[in-house]
């Protein structure tokens, strides 16, 4: 066994590129010495929240209130670099198969009982069962000197993102759901249905700096506009996933707007099974149509970084810079490529939408009114969520599907969708190359050599041009200016442990 | 005389506010200023002015243009709506009235199962079936409006019952679809005409309602509900944007409604 | 005697019948629709074993038909069962969003009544006059702005210019029951507003067609003042028959009420509706559809019943 002691910061792969957030003044003015501890805090939510066991919930929404309650043995930070939580310390045995941890001590649950290994063990052997990336565990070891040990049963170095997941109380499993009880920041306090969840302050926090607030709302909105109007009377005081046109409404006064590139992927994505998707000179002809620039600046203001392929440059170094531009508009170019596959006369296809975004709605909007440019007509039929999951997502019964796609943040969590076998490949996408390549990077130890590869994934997605690839669009969130320390982060987490009064009231 | 005076004012009223409604269809079919659905991020949210009469929207798209194409949208929605529930309603009414008894109950049972059941379930079930298409909904809409209108026609066909004429029909053995669409149904008229508005207008509404889960017109395609729905998001910002729809179904509603006031004060002066 | 024993046992017969049929509606309703209550739930980022797996925990591996079966046997019970996204009782769910639909109703009928009421045996003593013509255009005009575009406009006036509401701000009834009124007036008279113009046009024409009846010829004869001929003749006549009307009004307000809770974001019945027709509830979904039948025949079976007791001519046909 040839250990080798790693400092390992999952941001390793990453940039930080998109950080750049606007008119944001997280830091003004109070200092650390003058942080004001107390008071309460209300967030707009716009999704009712559904399920409480960390190990099941999949909902970005739930997701992202429960990153309050429960905490993995390593955590994100709003930089999206993962640091030691629950664990001090990781050692990775040099074949990738073995990962050590070291567990922290004097940590609390909310129902006052001590962590400890066994605890570790529990959860993440319940974890191992429930989520579908950690079925890889093949074996956890309690080592007796408070560090665990977990066995792989193959090699993989693209898993410590996924060692977020919660731990909890040994033998809570059951009742997890309805105790929530977690070490987190704040310990769950009440839900009602249709109203929201209630947070309130973990006096035992491990960390004693934290957090600040005495409680906090995650109040249920029936709409975004709804919310807004609640956010600009003082009802709320936090709102997330604002749309431009509404936070330029907004006094500057009254409200820091903070806006970061969210690790989404939005596209025009295209069923490759179905013809005429299935010829890759109508889906580059497609690509060429579109005017990404334009369509960032109608639907988001501008808020929105254009995208070439299946990866924002968000991610760092495993994207590839030199694709950017490939697919700038060319009609001519769309033209030609369409009569060489027979479409000299465009052809009707169908734009099937989840009527509950309205993104994507005004999206196919745009994407109907530039395709039929080059003899492209697109109809728009709206369906409802329920039957955009049953139909389009797991069904794959479409044409083509304006939608967004979240994942963590990992790289491999990005591309492994489109192994040709992949659940969730719903854009029937296959290229023998993809699959061999996606197949062998988590069994790939070097970082160098997975960054070379992740490029030449992305190359291979780019010639095909698996769909339309639009746009990550910026997540943007307004705070009342009570209020300071809030972060905005690169994934689905409202992180409430920092947010604190800007003076005390 | 006075009466008479104002019935005709009415006429009058009622017809130069369905005539703009007209004028825009009309055109709308014809001509347009903009392209219906050509957006532009550079002309977002331009208020009302000389080159933008009505102003545009969020997706730089002129309002004006499309208030001219919504009007043939409203008109299809609301007329094709109301006639399948008119010819539902019209027969299930008349029989459940003139016959009573078990025909009676079983039908206002139905329609009150109708009444309760959410309009937008039956317009999913609807588009499950055939497909999200205005035409689905519309049949949806039909049924959704059919029971208030059997329920006007049962209880005015029980008042006519009693009157001399349709006794003495019933005694000269007039075969019975003869004395229901002969004699009572042209008599129902001053009941059902306001119905039929109020349905008119309640159609639109119930359009632009069902907007929220996808179904109705599709986009880029509006009418004026479903603009107004879509509005609602830059109510602060843009209020034109509320403004121009709210106009243009005011005067095809209070239009309606005038005229039908007009139909109804002269029928009823004539018997009077 | 008999026969109003009769008359309410074939009331209740229909009752049963109908709440039956809505029921199966729905059940059918759900076997034709696409969508799943597992994978609503989870999202598009969990994997088929986990949306299985909660489908199985849920009991959704189960048939409809089945599913349908044990509603029903258990509904004829008084259980509505479990919500399958809520995971809370429905009967809880439903009781607790009551309190804002018929709170909205209640309110807006109540504003309706005493809006168009004396409006109308005020325009109805001078029909023709001045003010007659200004609250009949009034009225007129109201009916015909769409109560989604009154609702923006009203909140747009209330909250941005006057600075006295707040969208979506509902406080229950039993947390302060001064506020929970408050909170839902503006939303009522929204609701309100173009009914009492339907309510008020209706009301005017009867009273006028009273007014000139044989017996206010009568009365005044007699010497009665107007005040006492209109308190004590027109308006309950004009009542009387205005029942029709208001029970056609009170279902509209219900129906009107669904897209202001939109406007307003309050957790009302039909946002629930919305909520558990979008995510394939399906015992949720059964249960507030048997309560909103629940509450149309208790409404129509009121309006029935009046207009059975003043109208000879139906209470003739019933005892026929």
């Amino acid at each position: 066994m040839h250990n080798s002691r790693r400092k390992v910061i999952a941001g390793a792969l990453m940039l930080a590129l998109s950080f750049s957030a606007v008119s944001c003044s997280q830091d003004n003015g109070e200092a650390q010495d003058g942080a004001v501890y107390g008071g309460e805090a209300v967030v707009g939510i716009t999704q009712e929240p559904m399920i409480f066991d960390p190990h099941t919930v999949e909902a970005a929404g739930d997701k992202e209130i429960l990153f309050n309650v429960y905490e993995g043995l390593y955590k994100y930070d709003s930089t999206g670099t993962l640091n030691p939580c629950l664990a001090t310390d990781v050692v990775i045995s040099d074949d990738a198969s073995e990962y050590t941890f070291t567990i922290r001590e004097g940590v609390t649950f909310h129902d006052g009982s001590e962590l400890d290994a066994g605890d570790v063990v529990y959860s993440l052997n319940r974890a191992a069962e429930l989520i579908p990336e950690l079925s890889f565990i093949e074996d956890v070891t309690d080592n007796g000197d408070n560090t665990v040990t977990v066995t792989l049963a193959t090699p993989n170095s693209e898993m410590l993102s996924y060692f977020t997941a919660a731990i909890i109380p040994e033998d809570s499993g059951d009742t997890i759901g309805d105790t929530r009880i977690g070490t987190g920041p704040f310990v769950f306090t009440s839900y009602e249905a249709g109203i929201g969840i209630v947070l309130t302050r973990n006096e035992n926090y491990w960390n004693p700096e934290l957090p600040y607030l005495d409680k906090v709302t995650f109040k249920v909105c029936a709409d975004m506009d709804s919310g807004f109007l609640e956010l600009q009377s003082g009802a709320i005081d936090i709102f997330p996933y604002l749309t431009t046109d509404k936070s330029s409404q907004l006094d500057p006064a009254q409200f820091n707007v903070l806006e970061l590139g969210s690790n989404m992927v939005q596209g025009l994505f295209l069923n490759n099974a179905v013809a005429p998707f299935d010829d890759v000179r109508v889906r580059q002809a497609m690509n060429y149509a579109i005017d990404r620039e334009e369509i960032v600046n109608l639907i988001m203001d501008g808020a929105g970084l254009p995208l070439t392929t299946a990866m924002s440059p968000v991610m760092g170094e495993a994207y590839d810079t030199s694709l950017d531009g490939t697919y700038d508009q060319d009609i001519e170019q769309a033209q030609a490529l369409l009569a060489e596959a027979g479409y000299a006369d465009g052809f009707d296809m169908t734009i099937t939408v989840p009527s509950n975004y309205l993104v994507h709605v005004n999206t196919a909007v745009a994407l109907a009114d530039q395709l039929s440019a080059v003899g492209i007509n697109a109809t728009i039929e709206q369906v409802d969520w329920a039957t955009w999951l049953d139909r389009v997502y797991a069904g794959r019964d479409y044409e083509s599907t304006v939608i967004c796609l979240t994942s963590d943040y990992a790289p491999y969590d990005v591309i492994n969708r489109y192994i040709s076998t992949a659940d969730n490949n719903f854009i029937n996408y296959s290229n023998p190359n993809v699959d061999e390549i996606i197949t062998n990077l988590p069994l790939t130890i070097d970082d160098g050599e997975r960054i070379s590869m992740y490029r030449e994934l992305l190359g291979y997605m780019t010639e095909d041009a698996a769909s339309v690839y639009i746009q990550d669009p910026y997540s943007i969130c307004a705070v009342n200016n009570r209020l300071t320390g809030y972060e905005l982060y690169p994934m689905y987490v409202q992180d409430m442990s920092t947010v604190r009064l800007a003076t005390a009231e | 005389m006075r009466s008479s005076a104002n019935s005709k004012r009415y006429l009058y009223i009622g017809s130069a506010l369905l005539a703009i409604v007209a004028v825009f269809f009309i055109i709308g079919l014809i001509w347009t200023p903009y392209g219906i659905n050509s957006t532009d991020s550079a002309s977002k949210f331009i208020a009302p002015c000389a080159e933008h009469l009505f102003g545009t929207d969020n997706l730089g798209r002129d309002v004006f243009s499309r208030c001219l194409a919504a009007a043939r949208y409203t008109l299809l929605v609301s007329f094709a709506g109301v006639a399948v529930a008119l010819v539902i309603g019209t027969i299930t009414g008349l029989l459940a009235g003139y016959y009573g008894g078990i025909i009676d109950k079983v039908i206002m049972v139905l329609s009150n199962s109708i009444m309760c059941f959410p309009g937008i379930l039956l317009a999913l079930v609807a588009v499950a079936i055939f497909g999200p298409s205005l035409y689905n909904v519309i049949w949806a809409l039909g049924l959704v409006f059919a029971p208030t209108f059997a329920r006007v026609y049962r209880s005015s066909t029980i008042e006519l019952l009693g009157r001399d004429y349709i006794l003495s029909a019933k005694v000269m053995k007039v075969n019975p679809v003869r004395i229901m669409f002969v004699h009572i149904l042209p008599n129902l008229m001053p009941q059902i005409l306001p119905a039929v508005i109020i349905g008119l207008a309640n159609m639109t509404l119930f359009e632009s309602g069902m907007s929220y889960l996808g179904l109705g017109v599709q986009p880029p395609a509006a009418s004026y509900g479903k603009m107004l729905a879509d509005a609602q998001s830059y109510m602060v910002t843009a209020p034109w944007l509320i403004f121009f729809p709210t106009l243009m179904l005011v005067c095809y509603i209070l239009g309606l409604y005038f005229v039908s006031e007009w139909v109804r004060t002269s029928v009823n002066g004539g018997s009077k | 005697m008999g026969n109003e024993v009769r008359t309410v046992f074939s009331k209740i017969c229909e009752f049963v019948l109908t709440a039956l049929l809505v029921s199966f509606f729905t059940f059918a309703a759900f076997s034709i629709i696409p969508g799943d209550t597992a994978r609503v739930m989870l999202g598009p980022d969990a994997s088929e074993a986990q949306v299985q797996q909660l489908r199985t925990e849920l009991g959704l591996d189960r048939p409809l038909a089945e599913r349908y079966g044990t509603w029903l046997r258990d509904a004829f019970r008084g259980d509505l069962g479990n919500s399958l996204s809520f995971g809370t009782p429905v009967s809880e769910l439903i009781s607790s969003r009551l309190a804002v639909t018929l709170g909205m109703s209640f309110i807006a009928l109540i504003i309706v009544i005493l809006v168009s009421f004396p409006m109308a045996a005020f325009c109805s003593r001078n029909p023709g006059n001045i003010t007659d013509k200004t609250l009949s255009t009034a009225g007129h005009i109201l009916f015909a702005i769409p109560p989604f575009a009154l609702s923006m406009m009203l909140i747009l006036i209330f909250s941005k210019v006057f600075h006295i509401f707040t969208a979506g701000r509902y406080t229950a009834p039993g947390d302060n029951f001064g506020a929970y009124v408050v909170s839902l007036l503006l939303p009522s008279l929204c609701i309100a507003l173009p009914k009492i113009a339907m309510t008020f046009k209706f009301l005017r024409a009867s009273m006028i067609e009273y007014s000139h009846s044989d017996f206010v010829r009568t009365a005044k004869s007699h010497g009665l003042t107007d005040l006492r001929i209109m308190l004590r003749h027109i308006i309950p006549n004009s009542a009387v028959s205005s029942i029709t009307v208001i029970s056609l009004v009170l279902s509209d307000i219900l129906g009107g009420s669904l897209i202001v809770e939109q406007v307003f974001n309050l957790p009302g019945l039909g946002r629930l509706l919305l909520a558990a027709i979008s995510r394939r509830d399906f015992p949720l979904l059964s249960g507030i559809v048997l309560y909103l039948a629940i509450i149309t025949v208790i409404l129509y079976f009121l309006a029935d019943i009046f207009a059975a007791v003043i109208d000879p001519r139906i209470r003739d046909r019933r005892a026929a």
